[in-house]
């Protein structure tokens, strides 16, 4: 069995043709759903608070799906692999932090804002990756398993990030770099358009390319990828890795739009990552996932904020109706399940 | 497999030995011992020669205590004395903080100042202190029994909120009769310190600024992107927004990046609270319009001095038993003296 043979496990019922599945097929695309969630989301904050449907409050949503978007995404990889990554909160705010450290120090050794701009990114991404690939030896060689292993180094860069800065958000980097979150065209301001530009590279990357190929196959099944000729341990390192990056650009993206590094950025950050991987229909069991999926569930979690503010409900709200979005997105998930070892 | 067996045992040597650096790097940023340096210029004023004062803080992590240990360290340089400072590197807790309290009267202090996370949960360890003969301050906050304790002083933050309400009445150029919009930025529902700066605020808007409505409030969780995402959509919402009163640095970093993103600097007034270096920076750039400060150093030296007092034998009549150090609001027309004074030295 060649390794390429492996297919995206993900609409088990698009070869049923009868036509009363059809309509099961279209309400069994978790996607296809969650657009319908995402615009009664919208209509309903709208009618509530008209003012909902306006520019304004779209790039406020933007920026904050951009950074959620990013984690979630290094997270649906890790979880297609049947990994979890629950460091990449953490990794948000210490990259954001190291970044603000030697952005700080470039300015006040007077560098120009463009190339410290851009050394910045590079320490964020550096930094973050690191984290990934520290991630990745403790899973390959010290045989942990994804969740202690993530959890060790969630402790670790949350644990530097507050001894490095003393708790205090570590500023004075380039004054005008706040600026570039100011939206651009319509309500996309530049950094949330790299985002969307990045999110197209990692749908390529993940359902056109041998690399998602991998993460599919040794997230269904792990001895089977290996035996087809799959360098496991070499994947798993670059999946990690990968999380570890999009974390540290998240870092980056928070550092620009709050125009400092701060060590409690991020914190928690994890779960909503998970959440929208779930939302989006990814199976923590591994082998199931698609970008289109957790995208929509970071734009639906994002929009749950800025919604329920906008309409004067505390946003602690948000927690429970994220918690009714994923019991229900697990549950259509499980049922799928059923249905696709039924036929 | 003899080969991956060894590089096994390597990864673990490797994460050994740099989590005991690690941990070294940690406990020697949130535990230190100051050695009184004899012979300085104010040793003339040292009353406390050969004594060790022990300092237990909330979160070494909090800004507000390292400007603190400032003021702690060199107070008991100026007294002869030696200081002991110890806390939990971030948890603001009781529970860590007990066993740290316990450590340290294992050090023999002859002065505990200690700055209770909870006034019920820390009273036995001040009845141990003074049965132990140990001489006990409370800073910042105060446990249950204050009979025992020689001093306690502190910050006002009821004060705090007062004085950031008068900030806000000033720059939005308050006129009874007019109606004015603020919201306020916290961190979280149940810290003593929110709740007390709220209240405060509060109720200096209804004594005297009865044409300001407080339209909104939200909690950010200590993190500053939510408190940015909040403020965001309160400009959205309320495109008509007069002020805002960002509770702590966190509330206080995320509005001021809203309103430099949205290009509404100076024109909604911005008041935080603590005077954290770069949020200083921010007032002579006219982001924040007035900054609430507490003087953390001043407390840490006046409670010293007292334990000092007390130690050398004394005249302990001066001392008083409750010591409120007022707030000081920081704005452009601050002296750079006082910016200076004020801000939170780590």
């Amino acid at each position: 069995m060649a390794s390429t043979d492996v297919k995206t496990p993900d609409h088990p019922v698009t070869q049923v043709v009868a036509p009363t599945s059809r309509w099961k097929t279209i309400v069994g695309n978790q996607q296809f759903i969650l657009l319908v969630v995402w615009i009664a989301m919208i209509i309903g904050f709208s009618l509530k608070a008209p003012i909902f449907f306006s520019s304004g409050v779209a790039g406020n949503i933007l920026l904050d799906w951009a950074p959620l978007v990013l984690i979630a995404l290094g997270e649906l990889i890790v979880v297609i692999s049947a990994g979890i990554d629950l460091s990449v909160g953490a990794t948000v705010g210490f990259s954001g932090v190291i970044g603000a450290f030697a952005m700080k120090a470039l300015t006040s050794g007077g560098t120009g804002t463009v190339p410290t701009l851009v050394v910045g990114v590079l320490v964020c991404v550096l930094v973050g990756s690191a984290v990934g690939l520290i991630n990745a030896s403790l899973i390959n060689y010290a045989r942990l398993v994804p969740f202690i292993a993530t959890l060790v180094t969630l402790g670790a860069a949350s644990g530097l990030s507050l001894v490095l800065t003393k708790g205090a958000p570590i500023m004075s980097g380039p004054a005008d770099a706040i600026t570039l979150v100011i939206p651009w065209i319509g309500p996309f301001s530049k950094p949330v358009i790299v985002v969307v530009l990045i999110t197209g590279v990692i749908w390529a990357f993940l359902h056109k390319a041998r690399f998602g190929r991998y993460t599919y196959a040794i997230g269904s099944n792990a001895f089977a990828a290996r035996a087809a000729g799959i360098n496991v341990k070499r994947h798993i390192t670059k999946v990690y890795v990968l999380s570890g990056f999009l974390a540290g650009l998240a870092g980056f993206f928070f550092y620009l739009r709050l125009n400092g590094g701060a060590p409690t950025s991020g914190l928690g950050m994890e779960l909503d990552a998970i959440a929208a991987v779930v939302i989006g229909g990814a199976a923590l069991a591994g082998g199931v996932g698609r970008v289109s999926g957790t995208v929509l569930g970071a734009l639906i979690l994002t929009t749950v904020t800025s919604g329920l503010i906008i309409i004067g409900v505390d946003p602690q709200w948000k927690r429970v109706v994220v918690a009714a979005l994923i019991a229900i997105a697990a549950t259509l998930q499980a049922f799928r399940k059923s249905e696709g070892g039924a036929s | 497999m003899r080969a991956s067996r060894t590089r096994t045992a390597g990864v673990i040597a490797v994460a050994g030995v740099s989590s005991v650096l690690l941990a070294a790097c940690g406990s020697s940023s949130s535990s230190s011992t100051v050695a009184a340096s004899s012979g300085t210029g104010s040793a003339a004023a040292a009353s406390c020669n050969g004594k060790k004062i022990a300092f237990v803080m909330g979160a070494e992590s909090d800004p507000f205590f390292q400007a603190m240990k400032v003021g702690a360290t060199d107070e008991t340089a100026k007294q002869g004395a030696t200081l002991i400072w110890q806390g939990d590197p971030k948890e603001y807790s009781p529970a860590t903080q007990i066993p740290v309290v316990d450590q340290v009267l294992a050090q023999q202090p002859d002065a505990l100042v200690l700055i209770p996370t909870d006034p019920d949960a820390l009273q036995a360890e001040v009845t141990k202190a003074v049965a132990a003969n140990v001489v006990v301050a409370n800073v910042d906050t105060h446990v249950t029994d204050l009979s025992q304790v020689l001093t306690f002083i502190t910050g006002d933050n009821a004060d705090g909120g007062a004085k950031a309400a008068d900030a806000i009445a000033t720059a939005i150029g308050y006129k009874a009769g007019t109606k004015y919009k603020v919201v306020v930025g916290l961190s979280s529902e149940t810290a003593t310190t929110n709740v007390a700066r709220l209240e405060g605020f509060k109720k200096a808007i209804a004594d005297k600024y009865a044409g300001v409505e407080i339209v909104d409030v939200a909690y950010s969780q200590s993190k500053p992107e939510v408190a940015n995402t909040n403020v965001n959509n309160w400009l959205t919402k309320y495109p008509d927004l007069n002020g805002i009163f960002a509770i702590d640095g966190t509330n206080g970093q995320g509005a001021a990046a809203a309103l430099q993103a949205k290009g509404l600097t100076g024109k909604i007034a911005l008041v935080g609270y603590d005077a954290y270096p770069d949020n200083v920076k921010l007032i002579k750039t006219g982001v924040f319009t007035a900054l609430v400060a507490q003087d953390p150093a001043t407390e840490a030296r006046q409670a010293v001095d007292a334990v000092c007092t007390k130690l050398s034998g004394g005249d302990v009549s001066g001392i008083k038993h409750e010591v409120v150090i007022p707030n000081v609001v920081l704005d452009k027309n601050s002296s750079d003296a006082d910016l200076q004074k004020y801000t939170y030295v780590a």
